[in-house]
C-alpha cells in the first residue's frame, strides 16, 4: 500500500493548498463556475479557444465591478474527455461551491447527468451532450442553452430549401458524417424532412476520427448531389472539405454543422475552399459589441487569457456566448434574491428565466424556460469568403415540431427508465 | 527485525503452503483490510467516491486481465469490450427486473460466453497475432453497441442505471457503492491469490511457459486456453457491471473504447505480470496518477502564481505521467510489485544484510 499512501498524501497536500487559496478568495464575494474541460485529448480543436472566450468575458464582467458586488471566478482543470477524471473534477468543484459545471465533452457530460440531477447541480451541456436535455421537465438541472444538433440539421435543410426557392422535390442531398453518436444524431431529422419535402437523401458515414475519407467522397461524387452536408469535428472536417474539393463538388453547395472555424479553414488553405457554408449558432467576428468591449477593456489592457488574434474566432465567440448566458443566469438569480449568495439552485432558477437575451447581438434572442432548455433553436448561415465568415441569413429556427417530437420521445424514455 | 523470520519453522505442509507465511505479512494484510473497511468513516467523501471507489473497480478489472496475461500468458487488447458486454448486459437485465445479485452473475456469464468465442483465436495464434485478433473483438463489440440502438439506448446512446438492492440492502450512496465494489474486489482477489495453488493455476502456468510442452505433459491447451479466456471474461463481465452500477451510473459506448483496454493492459504491465498486489499498484498508477498530477501542478501554479499558459498547464501532467511510467519500467521492468518485493526482501533480513538468501 506504499504507493497509495503516498498518493493520498499528495492528494491531501493539494486539498490543503486549495483550501488555503479558497480561504484567500473568500475575502470578497465570488461566484464560482466550474470548467473541467478537455484540453488534451479529443476536444483539443475547440477547448483552448472556447475556454479563452469564457475567461475573457468573466474578466470583462469583473473589470466592470461584477454583478451586484459579486465577482466571478473560473475554476479550470483538464479532464481529457476521460469520464473518471471528469467525475473527479465534478465532485471536487461541487464541494468547492461552484454554481454550475461546464464539461464541454459529450462522454463526460452524459456520465454526469445522473449525478447532476441527484445533486441539483447545473450541468451546462453547451453544443454537446444530450439533445433531449432541451426538455426541461425531464432534465431540470441539465442546461444545453444552445441550438441542438437536431435543430441545426433542420436549419441547414431550411436554408437549402430557401436557396432552391422552396422546392426541394427531386433534389439530391448527400450527408457525409462521422460514424459516431454525434454524427448519427441528425439522421432521424433528415429522414423525416426528406419525406416531407420530397428530396432524395443519402448518408455517407466515415469512421472516426475521419483522417481518411477518400472512398466516402468518391461515393458522394457518384451520388451527384445537388447539396452536401458535412457533419464532423476537428481534423475530420478538414479532410471532408479537402476531399469534397478534390472530387469537384462546388464549395458553395457544401454546408457544415456549427463545428467549423477559422483555424480549420487556415489548415485547408484560406482560398482553397472559398464559398463553403456553415451554420452559426453564435455570431462570429469582432463586430458584436461584447467582443469589441473585450478587445478594448480586457485584451487592450493586457488582461486577455490568451493570444489576441484568437479573439473573435468562432469557438472563442461560442465560449463568450456561453459565459454571457451563465452570467445572465446569475444576474437573474441575484435579482430575485438580492441578499442571498447565489447557489446552484437559485442560479438554476435564474438560467431558466432568461428571456429574449441576445448578449448585445452575439446571440439570437434566447429564451430559456422551465420546459425549454434549448432556447429557441435559432441559428444562421455564414459563408467563408477566403478571410472570414460572412453571415448569409438572419437568425431563424426551422421545423421545431420534428425536433421537439424527437426530444419528447427521447426524454419520455429517460423519465421512464432513469429512476 | 520487522519481519521476524527467525525461529519460524514450517513443519507441516499446510503451514508451508499458507498464503502469507510470516506473521508480519499477515498483520500487514489485516491492517490494510481494516483500513479499507473503515475508509468510509475516515476518508473525505471526495476521495472515497472519486479515488478509492474507481481504484477498487479498476483494480478488480486489472486482476481479471492479469489472470489471462500473467497467469496464462495470453495477450488481450479487447478487455474493455469484455467489460462493455457485462455493463450493457447487466443494465438491460436490471431494467427488465432481474434482482441485482443475479444480474451480477449474469453479466459475468454473458461476457464469458462471448469472450470465449473470441478467445478461440488463441488456439490458432499467439503473441502479437493474438493481440490483433483480440483488438478486432474490441472494434466489433464497439461497432455492434453503437449501431444497435436497442443495446446502446436510442438516439442519445445513454442508458441510465436503475436503482438496486444487494441482499436486501439499498445501494444508493458512494459509501454503499464502495462496500459493494470492495466486496466483489475481495472475492476476486481471494480467487486470484488462490488460483495459482490449484491445478487450474498450474495448468495455466504450463500453458504460459510453452503450450506444446504443456500438451506433451498432458495439459490440454485447448481446454485451458479457453478456460483462461472464460474465467477472465467472467471477471471482466462482473467488473463491467460494477462500472455501470457503482461508479458511472450511466452507460455510454465511449466508456469502454480502446482507451480502457489499453489502460488496463498498461496497469497489468506496470503493476507486474501475474502479480495480485501489482494489479492494485498498477491500477492506482494508471488511473489516479493523471488526476493527482493534474491537481498538484494546478495547485502549485496557483500557489506560486506561475503564469503558465493553459496549454502547458494541461500538457505538463501528461508528460510527467508518461515519464513516470517509463521511469518505473526502466527502474524495474518487472513492475511495481517487484519494486515492493525488493523493498520487502531488503527489510526481511534488515539489518543483517549478509543473511539474505
Amino acid at each position: 500500500m506504499k504507493l497509495n499512501l503516498r498518493q493520498y498524501m499528495a492528494a491531501g497536500a493539494v486539498a490543503a493548498v486549495s483550501t488555503f487559496s479558497s480561504a484567500v478568495m473568500a475575502q470578497e464575494k465570488v461566484v464560482k463556475f466550474g470548467f473541467p474541460q478537455d484540453f488534451t485529448v479529443v476536444y483539443t480543436f475547440v477547448t483552448a479557444e472556447y475556454s479563452q472566450g469564457q475567461r475573457d468575458y468573466l474578466s470583462l464582467v469583473n473589470e466592470r465591478g461584477g454583478i451586484r458586488g459579486y465577482k466571478f471566478s473560473a475554476e479550470i482543470v483538464d479532464h481529457g474527455s476521460s469520464v473518471p477524471r471528469g467525475i473527479e473534477a465534478y465532485e471536487r468543484f461541487k464541494r468547492e461551491g461552484v454554481v454550475l459545471i461546464d464539461p464541454l465533452s459529450t462522454p463526460v457530460a452524459r456520465a454526469l447527468v445522473p449525478r447532476a440531477m441527484a445533486d441539483k447541480m447545473n450541468l451546462i451541456m453547451a453544443y454537446s451532450g444530450r439533445s433531449d436535455a432541451a426538455d426541461g421537465t425531464a432534465f431540470p438541472y441539465v442546461m444545453p442553452l444552445s441550438t441542438n444538433y437536431w435543430s441545426q440539421a433542420a436549419s441547414l435543410i431550411e436554408y437549402i430549401s430557401r436557396q432552391e426557392k422552396g422546392d426541394l422535390k427531386g433534389k439530391r442531398i448527400a450527408f457525409a458524417y462521422i460514424d459516431s453518436g454525434y454524427g448519427r444524431e441528425p439522421l432521424p431529422v433528415l429522414q423525416e424532412l426528406a419525406k416531407r419535402k420530397g428530396f432524395e437523401f443519402q448518408g455517407f458515414p466515415y469512421t472516426s476520427p475521419g483522417n481518411d475519407q477518400s472512398a466516402v467522397w468518391s461515393n458522394v461524387r457518384r451520388f451527384k448531389p445537388d447539396w452536401s452536408i458535412i457533419w464532423g469535428a476537428g481534423a475530420g472536417q478538414v479532410v471532408s472539405i479537402k476531399e469534397a474539393v478534390r472530387n469537384g463538388i462546388p464549395t458553395d453547395r457544401i454546408a457544415s454543422v456549427a463545428w467549423l472555424s477559422e483555424s480549420e479553414m487556415n489548415v485547408i488553405g484560406n482560398d482553397a475552399a472559398k464559398g463553403i457554408l456553415k451554420l452559426e449558432v453564435v455570431a462570429g467576428g469582432r463586430e458584436p459589441k461584447v467582443i469589441a468591449d473585450i478587445m478594448k477593456e480586457v485584451v487592450g489592457r493586457g488582461k486577455g487569457a490568451g493570444k489576441a488574434e484568437i479573439v473573435g474566432t468562432t469557438y472563442y465567440n461560442m465560449g463568450v456566448a456561453m459565459a454571457t448566458l451563465m452570467v445572465e443566469g446569475v444576474r437573474l438569480a441575484l435579482e430575485k434574491n438580492p441578499n442571498a449568495a447565489p447557489t446552484a439552485e437559485s442560479v438554476n432558477e435564474g438560467l431558466r428565466s432568461i428571456t429574449k437575451f441576445t448578449a448585445e447581438g452575439l446571440l439570437p434572442a434566447v429564451t430559456i424556460s422551465k420546459t425549454d432548455h434549448q432556447g429557441g433553436g435559432q441559428s444562421r448561415v455564414a459563408q467563408w469568403d477566403g478571410r472570414r465568415w460572412v453571415a448569409r441569413s438572419d437568425w431563424f429556427a426551422a421545423d421545431q415540431d420534428i425536433v421537439w417530437q424527437l426530444i419528447k420521445a427521447s426524454s419520455e424514455e429517460f423519465k421512464k427508465t432513469g429512476k | 527485525m520487522f519481519y521476524r523470520a527467525a525461529g519460524i519453522r514450517h513443519t507441516r505442509y499446510e503451514s508451508d503452503r499458507r498464503l502469507w507465511r510470516l506473521p508480519f505479512d499477515r498483520w500487514l494484510v489485516g491492517a490494510v483490510v481494516l483500513l479499507l473497511l473503515i475508509a468510509p468513516f475516515v476518508v473525505n467523501s471526495l476521495y472515497l467516491g472519486t479515488y478509492m471507489l474507481p481504484w477498487l473497480v479498476w483494480a478488480t478489472a486489472t486482476l481479471g486481465l492479469n489472470l489471462l496475461m500473467g497467469g496464462a500468458g495470453q495477450v488481450h487488447l479487447g478487455y474493455g469490450a469484455v467489460m462493455a458486454i457485462g455493463a450493457y448486459g447487466s443494465v438491460h437485465l436490471a431494467r427488465a427486473g432481474l434482482p441485482f445479485e443475479l444480474v451480477l452473475l449474469a453479466a459475468g456469464f454473458l461476457s464469458a460466453t462471448i469472450g470465449v468465442v473470441f478467445g478461440a483465436a488463441a488456439l490458432r495464434v499467439k503473441g502479437l497475432y493474438l493481440a490483433i485478433s483480440t483488438l478486432a473483438m474490441q472494434y466489433l463489440v464497439d461497432f455492434v453497441i453503437v449501431h444497435v440502438p436497442a443495446i446502446s439506448g436510442g438516439t442519445q446512446a445513454t442508458l441510465q442505471v436503475p436503482k438496486i438492492t444487494f441482499f436486501g440492502m439499498r445501494v444508493v450512496s458512494d459509501v454503499d457503492n464502495y462496500y459493494l465494489a470492495l466486496f466483489v474486489c475481495a472475492l476476486v482477489t481471494l480467487f486470484m491469490l488462490n488460483v495459482r495453488r490449484t491445478s487450474l493455476g498450474r495448468a495455466l502456468a504450463a500453458v504460459r511457459e510453452k503450450d506444446y510442452a504443456a500438451e506433451i505433459i498432458g495439459v490440454s491447451t485447448f481446454r485451458y486456453k479457453l478456460l483462461a479466456f472464460w474465467v477472465s471474461s467472467f471477471i471482466g463481465g462482473v467488473v463491467g457491471c460494477l462500472f455501470a452500477f457503482c461508479y458511472y451510473k450511466a452507460v455510454t459506448p465511449e466508456q469502454f473504447h480502446l482507451e480502457l483496454s489499453i489502460q488496463l493492459l498498461a496497469a497489468v504491465i506496470v503493476g507486474g505480470l501475474g502479480s495480485v498486489l501489482g494489479s492494485f499498484f498498477g491500477a492506482a498508477l494508471i488511473l489516479l496518477a493523471p488526476v493527482i498530477l493534474n491537481n498538484v501542478i494546478g495547485a502549485a501554479s496557483r500557489a506560486f502564481s506561475l503564469n503558465v499558459s493553459a496549454d502547458i498547464a494541461a500538457h505538463a501532467p501528461l508528460m510527467l505521467y508518461g515519464a513516470l511510467i517509463v521511469g518505473f519500467l526502466l527502474f524495474e521492468p518487472l513492475g511495481l510489485a517487484k519494486i515492493y518485493n525488493n523493498v520487502r526482501n531488503y527489510f526481511v533480513v534488515w539489518p543483517f544484510r549478509h543473511a539474505r538468501k
